[in-house]
Order: structure tokens, then C-alpha cells, then sequence
């Protein structure tokens, strides 16, 4: 069988696929491009791309504020997990140490345990701390549910960083920390940016946490705005709320595109140590 | 003599041990308390409750509706991802035009977040005119409005259905993972020695996967499991009740019912499961790693 003849078969049996994988994008596209009036029409193609839509839901959907959320919590989640990980997966790449498997379950459990089943105590913490509603707090959180999958990963890539000119400089007389800083670092660059993006991501779409600890509107993220604007409503304007969900998926739609081949490294390095 | 830094492996880890042990076990501890308190509509503490919360979820009908659909939608969601996985799995390892664009378009839905997907759901099975009707009638399969969404017998499957969409690219992933660490010369050994395609899928493909498959379902087992925005963003768990999973039914009695007591004990009987699903977890991988 030629490779021609093998391509055309492959994706012939992939195209049911593709259908049910494309879609939500198909969903989105359509209707946040169908004039207002034809939102409900049957039929393939508008009468004319309605951009407009696409305006009209900045101050509809109130996209912007919650666009400002969402960009602060997630930069300051990422930043959080990055302080925290980067030192522990140092530790564990290029340290044997009594406890280490200990830390590595408490965090294989620290993964699975789902926000789920601890916002209602999380709730209580922060209602005792008075810090309900805190975008600050929030972003806390998110550190900490990030950092197992952040740890794991950045281990992984730490561990296939020769330690040699680690070993040179701390015979240079180099302290450890100088050494870290100043030659490990800047190799361990390309693995810091995958980490930090996945965090970013991850928190940019995070919802029972934010849906129940940010409590006023001004503080929402983007899932929770959208959410709140779609339930509760007696007609809702379905083409602006596509807009937005297009506009809100659509970056991390191209992110994800070029970070997938990174991404078995962190979910399996995790599993299989 | 051995070289080294100066650096404290413990003064490393600390931060994250700290920050997530934190959040971990406060929370935990406030569970614990609640559980065992008599706590009234507004979440105030008001009384010793001994054993009371835990007696009542578990005389609670709805826990075990709840359970029972949790174990549907669990399986439902996990297999049939498994059923779909594999077999794109394998089309994609092939060597074959587009592969690279065919591998994108599959991994596509892990960039829309869960809550996004329900709520274009929601409105994809609106039941007047949302996008699936149009179609299907654009397609003259139907001739009438569904409305998907207003009855379990049809929104339950749609959730799943929503549930193997989000869940298959993280598989898939796994899955090309696991087919690309199977060294080809197994497959050129197989072949000399005249084996066809069904045997050398059978006796070789399979049982290298193997490891791969079930730390996927695991894995899938408790995320789905766990999974909350899909159900909550379509229907919030109704129309009454009937869509609820556990972890809809806990959100509930948490902040809609004000039954916090009993949410608490739910919460605590969930990271029990939870714990044991993560031994069982822990168990294959090491399995696999000797």
C-alpha cells in the first residue's frame, strides 16, 4: 500500500473524530460571527460576519474587567508555583536526601486530591482569616494545587542537566546558591518557561475554586463571568457569550497547540518515579 | 571525597511543603471539626453533633442515587475514552501525510477549559434551535427541536459525551507516549518471522501498552471522578437532582443547601475514595517501574 493510499485511509477514519474534537469550535465560530438576528436561523453560513459582536461583548459580557482577573491571577499563580517549585525540584533532581520519597508521595496525593473535595474547608479557613474574595488569596491556592505537576516536571528536565559545570564552579570556590543562580539557571530556562506556561493555563481555567471563593463581580475570572452571565438570565445573547468564549479560549487554544509534544514529560514523569 | 554545595536540600523543599501542606491540611482539619458539629443553615457552628452528620448522609436517598450516577458517568466517560484512544492512538502513530495537523486537531479540546466546554454545551444543546438541533434538522435527521438539556435520559449522555471530548487528548497523549517507547524491531522481528498485522497487534502492540493503558485509566479514573465544571456549568446536577454526581450533590448541600454538616462528612468520605484510588496508583507505577 503506497503511503498515499494509507494517508487518505487514516483520515477518512479520523474525520468522524475530528468532528466531535472541532466541535465546540465549530459552536463558537458560528454563532460569534451571526448578526444578532439570525442567531436562531438554520442555516450554514450568516448573511454577513457580524464583528460587531465581537465589540458589543467587551462591555456586555463585561470581558474586559474579567480578562484583568483572569491575566492577574494566573501571572501571580504562576509566579507563586515557580518560587516554590523551582528550589524543590533543585532538590530533588540533585539531592538524596532522607524523606525524599516522603515528599514525593505527599505530592503524587497533593496532585489527586481535587480542589472539590476541600473548597468547602478551604471556605471555612478563609472565612476564620477573613480573606474571602481575595484574588491575592486565589492565586495562593492555585500555587499550591500547581505545584506537584510543576515539581515533577521541572525535576525531570533539571535531571537531564549535566552536573559538571555545577561541580566546577563550587570547586571555583562558588557558594551553592551562586552556583544555582548564575550556571544552572540560565540552562534550566527553556524547562522554566514550558512549567510556567502549563501553571498559567492550568490556573487561566481553574472554576470551582474561583466560583466559590471570589464572591463579588468585580473579582470574577473569565469562566466565572461568562458562567454568570449565561445562568440566571431569561434570554441570553448567545452570540456575544460565543464571542467571548472564543476570545477566552482561542490564546490558549494556539498555546497549547505548540506546548502538547512538552507535555508527557510532567504527566508521566510524576507517575513513574 | 565527595564534591557538593552548600545548599540544604530541606531549605529547598520547604516552601512547597509548607504552602501545600497548608492548604491541604487546614482544610482537612476544618472537615473533621465540622463533621462531627451541629452546624445550622448559615455554616455557624452551634453545638456538639457526635455522629448525627454522618448518620443522616448516609440515610440520605439522594447520596445513593448520586453514587450510582457518579459510577456511570465515571465508567461512561473512562471507557469510552479508552475505546476511542486507543484506536486514534495507533492511526496516529502511523507514518502517514498530515500527521502533525491530524495530532493538533485531535489535542485541540484539552486547550478549552472544562467550564468553557460545558457552557458551549449549554448552548449547543439549547432546545430552541441551539446549534445540534439546527444541525440535525440542517441534516433532515430530526425534524423537531430536543431539548437535550431539560431531561436526564438525554442530558446525561450528552455530559458524557462532553466528558470523552475533554478527556481524550490527555489520553491520546499518554497512549503516543507509550506506543513511541515500543522499539521497532520488535515489529521487524515479527515480520520476518511472518506474522501479520492482527497477531503482531495482538502479541506485541497490546501487552507493551499495557502499563500505559492502565495508568491512563487510573489517571482518567480519578479526574472524571472528580470532575465538577462539565455538570455544574450544563445543568447544575437538575433538573432536580437528576444529574447530580457526588460531587455536584456535595457542592449543593455545601453552598446551596446549607446542610454543611453533611457536605463535610461527604467531603471526607470522598478523600478517603480518593486516597485509595491514589494507592492503587502508586502500586501500578511502581509496578511498572521495576
Amino acid at each position: 500500500m503506497s503511503k498515499l493510499m494509507k494517508s487518505l485511509l487514516i483520515w477518512l477514519f479520523l474525520l468522524p473524530i475530528f468532528a466531535i474534537t472541532l466541535f465546540p469550535f465549530y459552536v463558537m465560530a458560528t454563532t460569534a460571527i451571526r448578526p444578532q438576528t439570525e442567531v436562531f436561523d438554520q442555516s450554514w453560513l450568516p448573511t454577513r460576519f457580524a464583528w460587531e459582536n465581537f465589540v458589543e461583548m467587551w462591555t456586555a459580557v463585561g470581558f474586559g474587567r474579567a480578562l484583568a482577573n483572569s491575566l492577574y491571577i494566573s501571572t501571580l499563580a504562576t509566579a507563586l508555583t515557580l518560587i516554590i517549585a523551582i528550589p524543590a525540584g533543585y532538590a530533588l533532581s540533585r539531592y538524596r536526601f532522607a524523606g525524599r520519597t516522603g515528599f514525593r508521595r505527599f505530592l503524587l496525593i497533593s496532585q489527586m486530591l481535587s480542589p472539590i473535595v476541600l473548597v468547602l474547608g478551604l471556605f471555612r479557613v478563609l472565612v476564620l482569616l477573613n480573606a474571602l474574595n481575595d484574588a491575592h488569596v486565589v492565586a495562593l491556592l492555585y500555587a499550591g494545587f500547581n505545584t506537584a505537576f510543576a515539581v515533577w516536571m521541572l525535576e525531570s528536565y533539571f535531571s537531564t542537566i549535566p552536573r559538571d559545570l555545577e561541580m566546577a564552579s563550587w570547586m571555583e570556590g562558588a557558594s551553592g546558591f551562586t552556583t544555582a543562580r548564575k550556571v544552572f539557571l540560565p540552562l534550566a530556562m527553556p524547562a522554566i518557561c514550558v512549567t510556567a506556561l502549563f501553571t498559567f493555563v492550568n490556573s487561566w481555567n481553574e472554576f470551582v475554586l474561583a466560583l466559590t471563593l471570589l464572591r463579588s463581580e468585580e473579582n470574577y475570572t473569565l469562566p466565572i463571568q461568562i458562567l454568570a452571565i449565561v445562568s440566571g438570565r431569561f434570554s441570553v445573547d448567545w452570540h456575544l457569550v460565543m464571542a467571548a468564549a472564543l476570545c477566552a479560549t482561542l490564546p490558549v487554544a494556539i498555546l497549547f497547540a505548540w506546548m502538547q509534544r512538552y507535555m508527557l514529560r510532567g504527566l508521566t514523569a510524576g507517575a513513574v518515579k | 571525597m565527595r564534591i557538593s554545595s552548600n545548599l540544604n536540600p530541606y531549605l529547598l523543599i520547604a516552601p512547597g511543603l509548607l504552602v501545600t501542606g497548608i492548604i491541604i491540611l487546614w482544610p482537612l482539619v476544618q472537615l473533621g471539626q465540622l463533621s462531627v458539629s451541629e452546624v445550622n443553615r448559615f455554616g455557624q457552628v452551634i453545638g456538639q453533633g457526635g455522629a448525627e452528620n454522618y448518620v443522616k448522609v448516609f440515610a440520605d436517598p439522594e447520596l445513593y442515587a448520586s453514587s450510582f450516577r457518579t459510577l456511570i458517568w465515571t465508567l461512561g466517560v473512562v471507557l469510552g475514552t479508552l475505546l476511542l484512544a486507543l484506536p486514534i492512538s495507533l492511526a496516529l502513530n502511523e507514518e502517514f501525510y498530515g500527521r502533525g495537523v491530524a495530532r493538533v486537531l485531535v489535542m485541540l479540546p484539552w486547550a478549552i477549559s472544562l467550564a468553557m466546554l460545558a457552557i458551549v454545551g449549554r448552548w449547543a444543546l439549547n432546545g430552541d434551535s441551539g446549534t445540534l438541533n439546527n444541525l440535525l434538522q440542517m441534516l433532515e435527521i430530526t425534524q423537531t427541536d430536543i431539548a437535550w438539556l431539560a431531561r436526564a435520559e438525554t442530558a446525561f449522555p450528552m455530559q458524557i459525551l462532553l466528558g470523552i471530548v475533554a478527556t481524550l487528548p490527555f489520553t491520546v497523549t499518554i497512549f503516543l507516549g507509550g506506543l513511541s517507547s515500543i522499539p521497532t524491531d520488535i515489529y521487524e522481528a515479527a515480520q520476518v518471522e511472518g506474522a501479520n498485522k492482527l497477531q503482531t497487534f495482538r502479541r506485541i502492540t497490546l501487552p507493551l501498552m499495557r502499563p500505559f493503558v492502565n495508568i491512563a485509566v487510573v489517571l482518567n479514573t480519578i479526574y472524571v471522578f472528580n470532575s465538577f465544571p462539565i455538570i455544574w456549568a450544563t445543568t447544575q446536577g437538575g433538573p432536580a437532582n437528576s444529574t447530580d454526581i457526588l460531587v455536584t450533590y456535595l457542592y449543593k448541600l455545601a453552598f446551596r443547601f446549607g446542610r454543611v454538616g453533611e457536605a463535610a462528612v461527604l467531603s471526607l468520605i470522598m478523600f478517603v475514595i480518593l486516597l485509595i484510588f491514589t494507592i492503587i496508583y502508586v502500586r501500578l507505577a511502581m509496578n511498572e517501574e521495576n
